[in-house]
């Protein structure tokens, strides 16, 4: 239905600007081509994620009262939201967060991607089994992997007690917010990895070759020619990383105290305990706007420093 | 967890599958990523009623007479605190029965979710302790039943390590706000408990509990305390090993921590502080479009029978409904689980919380998200 429905349209106002030319019409059903290779995604991306997404924009303009929504449609959520410094100050920590987590990994996994795409040249698959492996198993197995390495008697305080460096077990490890990066940068790496290596993958090594021949050294060819050609991926990397872990909530709630809780949190006691529907809608709207701001920022950042490269 | 005591854990066979999800419970994580149908409920269609519980009530223990007669446990869905629960049932979930506390059972009704209870229906009544149940909300208006059977009784209070807390003077609700031990105090992470105990801290009598001057008073013991608190959490499996280990020397818990660790021969007690515990009763509501009331029935009579409340009080350490399970134990044992041949001895001792609208909860969960995140 979604398909013929899409030619139709596309069709006439193809027809109405009267674009005849046989590559014109080669483009217009190339496009229909990936309309229709695009369509079941468009579809299940429509049921499940704009259909509940306009629902919770209407949701987030309601207000909870007892058991009951008052539907008032008012933005008394959103100005709730902008005033009290609780939800501002969990919010840009959120952020601040999962930029810490995403720049630790993208430097992380850089140095990985990079020897995986230029210094291995047999058996790739096994060594991107080998690097990813971590990942299956289940995310929330990693999360309590890192709780019993950084628990009070766990990996890392065993070990220093036993070298003698520390006589106390260190309270810090565990509950804190450098556990909740430390774990998200682990349990989300292999998101910022895999587009980096297929990015480094991809570059042409006879543009090495070039560079080299025309006199570059190492380091200056890594950031004049193998850097700029593998931003691509790592901007791909950044976003994959950085989108979901703002919203994270699993990590902050089973290794971050008191002082570590996220947006995410707040978000689902509103669901939950709280039970504030509404302000739990608006907390996350609000929530995909300042990612989308920030992911605008940072896009602009990218093509602002590529200008200024040149 | 630590590495020591999951190893030690799976030596002896303890480190159960339950005590993993009891975790994820506590966090609020399971109730969102499972899918919000119970158990086998797809494949079984061999019409088990559906049993909407706390983590650890989920045991074949509690349920031998329903086993006998059906052959299996019944079906269970899990909650971390029954307020979540409240929010799935009401967004759509249907469980025959769920287990929320005496002082929830106005507002619950207020949902309309909810039918009375035929008490004639139940072999066991007669035993169950007629204190427990006899509550004007629990009988208006429910056809000479009720809507709460009463299953399980105790207390709030602190299990502290008597080898590392040095405890001086009586015992009170000062252990958790003892400054000497800044960052090794555990709290509970629910309102329900947390800022009924705040309450009696700061001497607000439960009755003036809805005033702002209370608001305000216990906002202001629970943010004095903040900087104190390792973490907040309702899983008791975290505060049972922080306290095992000696992270934390004293937190607020429910009898089972003091009972559990006292069996692992950690060095604990149940504090009786001199400002009176928090006392609860909580107990089984039926869904109004229960779909298997009958199974439902005979969950009901199996949970207040007996061989459920041995087992109840003598592993769990808490009060059970059936009068009869308190002759099975003597005085002394009794004393040691902080429990009495009379419920109302225990609960009328310390401070019962009283029944309050849905606007309270709902200001009252705010405030305290806002102190537990600094606020």
């Amino acid at each position: 239905m979604t398909i013929t429905h899409s030619s139709d349209g596309l069709g006439t106002t193809g027809a109405r600007r009267g674009t005849s030319s046989l590559r014109r019409l080669l483009a217009r059903f190339e496009s229909l081509r990936g309309l229709a290779l695009l369509a079941p995604t468009l579809v299940i991306l429509g049921i499940t994620v704009i259909v509940p997404f306009l629902l919770m924009s209407a949701m987030s303009l309601w207000t909870q009262i007892g058991f009951d929504y008052a539907d008032d449609w008012s933005v008394r959520n959103y100005t709730t939201i902008l005033s009290e410094p609780l939800y501002t100050t969990l919010l840009l920590r959120s952020l601040g967060m999962a930029m810490a987590a995403t720049l630790l990994t993208v430097v992380l996994a850089y140095p990985m991607a990079y020897f995986l795409a230029f210094h291995v040249h047999r058996n790739k698959l096994v060594w991107l089994i080998i690097i990813t492996l971590p990942f299956w198993t289940s995310y929330l197995l990693r999360v309590f992997a890192w709780r019993v390495i950084l628990g009070y008697e766990g990996v890392i305080n065993s070990g220093l007690m036993e070298i003698g460096l520390i006589a106390e077990p260190l309270n810090v490890l565990l509950y804190s917010r450098t556990a909740v990066i430390i774990t998200l940068a682990h349990a989300w790496a292999a998101f910022a990895l895999l587009p980096i290596y297929v990015s480094l993958e991809k570059i042409d090594k006879s543009v090495l070759e070039a560079s080299a021949d025309l006199g570059e050294g190492p380091v200056m060819r890594f950031f004049r020619v193998i850097l700029p050609l593998s931003m691509p991926g790592v901007i791909a990397g950044t976003f994959l990383m950085f989108i979901p872990t703002v919203g994270d909530y699993v990590t902050p709630a089973l290794v971050g105290g008191p002082n570590a809780q996220m947006i995410g949190n707040l978000v689902q006691l509103q669901f939950g305990t709280v039970n504030n529907w509404p302000m739990g809608a608006a907390l996350a709207i609000t929530m995909i706007l300042s990612i989308t701001l920030v992911g605008l920022l940072f896009l602009g950042l990218m093509y602002a420093l590529r200008r200024w490269a040149r | 967890m630590t590495i020591r005591q999951m190893i030690s854990g799976v030596k002896q066979g303890r480190l159960s599958r339950r005590a993993f999800t009891r975790s994820l419970l506590a966090a609020g994580i399971v109730p969102v990523m499972s899918s919000p149908f119970p158990r086998r409920a797809m494949a079984s269609g061999d019409g088990h009623a559906t049993v909407f519980t706390w983590g650890g009530f989920d045991v074949p223990e509690l349920y031998q007479d329903y086993i006998e007669k059906h052959g299996d446990v019944p079906d269970f869905a899990i909650f971390g605190a029954p307020e979540d629960g409240l929010t799935r049932l009401r967004s759509g979930f249907v469980s025959d029965l769920i287990h929320p506390c005496m002082g929830d059972i106005p507002r619950w009704r207020q949902t309309g979710l909810f039918q009375p209870i035929d008490i004639s229906r139940l072999s066991n009544w007669p035993d169950v302790i007629p204190s427990l149940y006899e509550e004007p909300h629990n009988l208006e208006d429910a056809d000479g039943g009720v809507w709460q059977v009463p299953f399980d009784w105790g207390q709030t209070s602190i299990t502290y390590r008597t080898d590392l807390y040095d405890l001086q003077g009586e015992e009170s609700w000062d252990i958790l706000w003892d400054e000497r031990y800044a960052g090794r105090i555990g709290m509970l992470a629910t309102g329900d408990d947390a800022w009924w105990c705040a309450a009696i801290k700061a001497g607000v009598p439960f009755e003036e509990i809805h005033t702002d001057e209370a608001f305000e008073a216990i906002a202001a013991v629970l943010r004095e305390q903040r900087p104190l608190v390792r973490t907040y959490t309702d899983d008791t499996s975290s505060l049972n090993q922080a306290l095992a280990a000696g992270e934390m020397v004293a937190a607020m818990t429910w009898n089972s921590s003091a009972v559990e660790l006292t069996f692992e021969e950690v060095p604990v007690r149940f504090a009786q502080p001199k400002e009176g515990a928090l006392t609860w009763g909580c107990g089984f509501m039926l869904h109004a479009e229960a779909p298997n009331p009958d199974r439902a029935y005979d969950v009901l009579d199996a949970l207040i029978s007996v061989s459920a409340g041995e087992f109840l009080t003598g592993d769990y350490g808490y009060g059970h409904s059936n009068a009869r399970v308190l002759e099975l134990f003597d005085d002394e044992e009794l004393a040691a689980l902080t429990l009495s041949r009379d419920p109302m001895d225990i609960l009328d001792a310390g401070h019962r919380s009283i029944p309050q609208p849905p606007e309270w909860s709902a200001r009252m969960n705010t405030l305290y998200e806002q102190i537990k995140a600094g606020f």
